[in-house]
């Protein structure tokens, strides 16, 4: 029993925003270090585990915003970690590990260090936080694992003053039993032999931090960069690029007004970003007149980190491949991102994301404003998504995920923009695809709500790629490299044979009272095989019209619905 | 009882035989290709017309009668004392009726009512059938007008256009204007609200168009019980389908008469090649 005022021990130590920023960038390194280990654990053997991939981008990207704060206060740290990975959280796990930061950030108050049991309290914060933001909170995934973080360190606190180092290995000790338990909680997770991605990246984030609070690794010098596909929306007209100069910067000031920024610049350019706090505020612009925006903005605050690109020569610079693919195979090395230009503003907009090229042409033709690049591979950021929505001339905008695991960003989208944003929640692109049918341009919003959510239930969606491990799959027994065919998500046949896979999966889908069956084909595979895929299709299910179409998406063969 | 005469125009797509039998007269409007100029059915049948249309260069239009033209039809058909119910093309979508109640003012010693059937094609010839039947049936002429009345108000239309161009080139696309072309094969199923064109749904394929044209239908027969139904079914070459069509719902549904008929060049024009409009209304 200590009395107040007795010197406390050094075992009770701190921890403050440099110490914290350090072991943050750690955490960061080995995340990225680990995320082909965490893709591997998708319980799906397919080609897009994603989870190691978005939760080490979103950790990156959170890091970004701390390359030009200059504090000591941790909370501030905390605060500008969890404001970078909101915006740029990428797939379902990243935005809840933007959460996650967030409840760590509001646990720190406004301390400038901390000592373990106000650690703690932001751990407990934290696990709060990823429940109150998942409408249907799952057992078994980061969010247990989180809890379990969160109640050991509460519990160990109340026994004892801990020191910082001592709390975050309770942390990672906790966390880890209760990653290696997951499996008992989810079946899916037992039946493929793994456990939950989600909480392993959320562990190895973790753990990473600790190594480096107590010295065990050092950070790199080049700490190691992940290549990210940049969406940079570009407008031609009659073929000249306008508003051709990217413009991107940080105003530091005093009592900054976001809004006001935002209306003022708007006029000046498009793709206007403009996100931060009344201390900090990053602006983002395609303008032709660079000089008048920074002009403008030197009468608010000072300006850091300006950087200007002339988008003209941009596209020819990003020839690195793009995102890191799997199995070799690679994401194509341009944004695609195709939109509908319309100077006049209407009532509703809509953005989609699309998983190839072809599909970007097929969403445009359907009346889609912008088809943004982001699917199997690569899930697009918050941010990405924020980006596309101001960009759309309308009053309201409709988001159309595509993708189940894109679902989630874009409903965060509805709090980041002064929009009306309203995502339907289309899980794979035929139903993206069906949604635009049930669009009408003449209908109002809450009609087209509910026609495009009617439409859904009329389509059935496959999609047929390979298999990334072997495994089992209820009564199936997938070697690697197998083909593999999922119906509305579910892998209902493996084998050898594409065609063989193919006609097991429209057995599985089509029925009596189906009338049509279209196939788009991804850009692994060459037209004249896809033809006679179709033919033989047609030929199968002679009930049925049989469309083909060319999607460009890479790693799945074939994107299937049956209507 | 003064004699009743009942006049329709060639947007009605009447099939010949239906307009002998029930003495309906008819004033044509006239298709111009380029320079050459042609009335409808009297100088240009359907068959014809499509085949001109397929190997034109030129997009060609529709040009109502003058009131002249209906002066003349009004005097000729008719006696001192003669009442005429003239049965015509929506207003809002041809001058054809605006043309008729001009002459209407300029015809003495016969009582002449023009009536705005808001409608189109075998729309119009059904309220031209009900009409004319009433009469034959010794109805008076403000007896015959309240039938028309009431068919004009029950009237249901739906319809497929193969593509949206001759109705967005002739400037009678109205709201369907936003229905988007688009590379997967969507067809519009349109209809008429207020008497102009007015999207309804959008389909994949043809063959899934016409099953929600039959579907609505079904529908209406669903919610209508005890009714027997009279039905105009129109198409512009796509007989296969419409038979196909025809013989499901005679075979189905409680149907008192199935008209089916080519649509004619007056309407062609503005909806073009592949088109199948169903249209009917309960007894």
């Amino acid at each position: 029993m200590r009395n107040a005022g007795e010197q406390e021990d050094t075992k009770v130590d701190v921890i403050n925003g440099v110490e914290f920023k350090r072991i943050i960038t750690a955490a960061a390194q080995v995340l990225a270090e680990s995320k082909d280990q965490i893709n591997a654990l998708n319980v799906f053997p397919v080609p897009d585990g994603d989870t190691g991939t978005n939760m080490a981008l979103t950790l990156q990207a959170a890091l970004r915003e701390l390359d030009n704060l200059e504090t000591d206060s941790i909370s501030k740290v905390a605060q500008a970690i969890a404001r970078g990975s909101l915006m740029g959280a990428r797939g379902n796990s990243g935005v809840i590990l933007s959460q996650y930061f967030r409840g760590f950030s509001d646990g720190l108050g406004k301390l400038k260090s901390a000592n373990g049991r106000q650690l703690a309290k932001a751990f407990d914060q934290a696990s709060k936080r990823t429940y109150k933001a998942v409408m249907k909170p799952v057992e078994g995934t980061m969010l247990t694992v989180g809890r379990a973080i969160a109640e050991a360190c509460t519990a160990a606190c109340e026994a004892e003053e801990l020191s910082v180092a001592d709390i975050w290995k309770i942390a990672v000790e906790a966390g880890s039993k209760a990653l290696d338990n997951t499996p008992n909680i989810l079946p899916i997770l037992k039946q493929a032999g793994v456990v939950d991605a989600g909480g392993k990246g959320l562990l190895v984030a973790l753990e990473g931090a600790y190594k480096a609070l107590v010295g065990e690794i050092e950070i790199a010098d080049k700490p190691l960069v992940m290549q990210e596909q940049t969406q940079e929306a570009i407008t031609r007209i009659e073929g000249v690029l306008v508003n051709k100069y990217c413009t991107e910067f940080l105003i530091k000031g005093e009592q900054l007004d976001v809004d006001q920024i935002r209306s003022d610049l708007a006029p000046k350019g498009e793709s206007l970003l403009v996100v931060g706090d009344q201390k900090v505020v990053k602006i983002h612009i395609h303008t032709d007149h660079p000089g008048q925006v920074l002009e403008y903005c030197t009468g608010i605050g000072n300006l850091t980190d300006i950087k200007i690109d002339n988008m003209q020569y941009q596209n020819e610079r990003i020839t690195e491949p793009g995102t890191p693919g799997k199995n070799g195979l690679e994401a194509p090395s341009n944004p695609i991102v195709s939109r509908n230009s319309s100077k006049e503003k209407k009532p509703i907009g809509v953005v989609a994301v699309v998983p190839g090229d072809g599909l970007a042409e097929i969403f445009t033709s359907l009346g889609v404003d912008i088809a943004l690049y982001g699917g199997q591979t690569m899930n697009p950021s918050t941010e990405e998504l924020v980006r596309a929505v101001e960009e759309v001339n309308a009053d309201s905008v409709i988001i159309l995920p595509n993708n189940k695991n894109v679902i989630f960003s874009a409903e965060q989208v509805k709090e980041l923009v002064e929009k009306r944003v309203e995502v339907i929640a289309t899980a794979t692109v035929p139903q993206g695809i069906a949604a635009m049918i049930g669009f009408g341009d003449h209908l109002d919003l809450e009609a087209n709500l509910q026609s495009m959510q009617e439409q859904l239930a009329h389509v059935r969606s496959g999609e047929i790629t390979f298999a990334v491990r072997s495994t089992k799959a209820g009564e199936l027994s997938i070697e690697e490299q197998d083909y593999i065919g999922l119906a509305d998500g579910k892998i209902v046949a493996a084998g050898q044979s594409l065609t063989d896979v193919g006609v097991s999966l429209l057995d599985n889908l089509v029925d009596d009272s189906s009338s049509l069956i279209s196939i788009y084909f991804g850009g692994d595979l060459e037209p004249e095989t896809a033809e006679l895929f179709k033919q033989e299709v047609a030929n199968r299910y002679g009930h049925c019209e049989v469309e083909l179409y060319y999607g460009g998406q890479p790693l799945y063969f074939y994107i299937i619905s049956v209507e | 009882m003064p004699k009743v005469h009942v006049v329709t125009d060639t947007g009605s797509d009447l099939p010949a035989e239906i307009r002998s039998k029930y003495n309906i007269h008819l004033v044509p409007l006239s298709i111009q290709f380029g320079e050459e100029i042609y009335l409808d059915t009297l100088e240009l049948g359907a068959e014809q017309f499509y085949q001109r249309l397929a190997e034109s260069s030129v997009l060609p239009s529709t040009c109502q009668p003058s009131p002249a033209d209906f002066v003349k039809c009004y005097e000729q058909i008719s006696e001192p004392g003669d009442e005429i119910i003239s049965v015509h093309l929506s207003s809002r979508l041809s001058g054809t009726y605006q043309s008729a109640v001009l002459a209407s003012t300029l015809v003495e010693k016969r009582s002449i009512h023009i009536i705005d059937t808001k409608s189109a094609s075998i729309g119009i010839g059904l309220v031209a059938v009900a009409i004319a039947e009433a009469v034959q049936n010794g109805a008076s002429a403000a007896e015959a007008l309240a039938v028309g009345e009431r068919v004009i108000e029950d009237l249901q239309v739906y319809f497929v256009v193969d593509t949206l161009e001759y109705l967005r080139r002739n400037g009678r696309i109205g709201a369907a204007s936003a229905m988007v072309g688009s590379l997967l094969n969507i067809k519009p199923v349109l209809t008429l609200a207020n008497g102009i064109v007015t999207p309804f749904d959008k389909v994949r394929g043809k063959a899934r168009a016409i099953k929600r044209i039959y579907d609505l239908f079904a529908d209406y027969v669903r919610t209508h019980p005890g009714r027997k139904i009279r039905v105009g079914l129109v198409h512009s070459n796509c007989l296969d389908e419409t038979l196909e069509l025809a013989d499901k719902l005679k075979a189905e549904f409680p149907i008192e008469d199935l008209m089916i008929g080519l649509i004619g060049p007056t309407i062609g024009v503005h909806v073009g090649p592949g088109t199948i409009a169903l249209l009917w209304y309960p007894i």
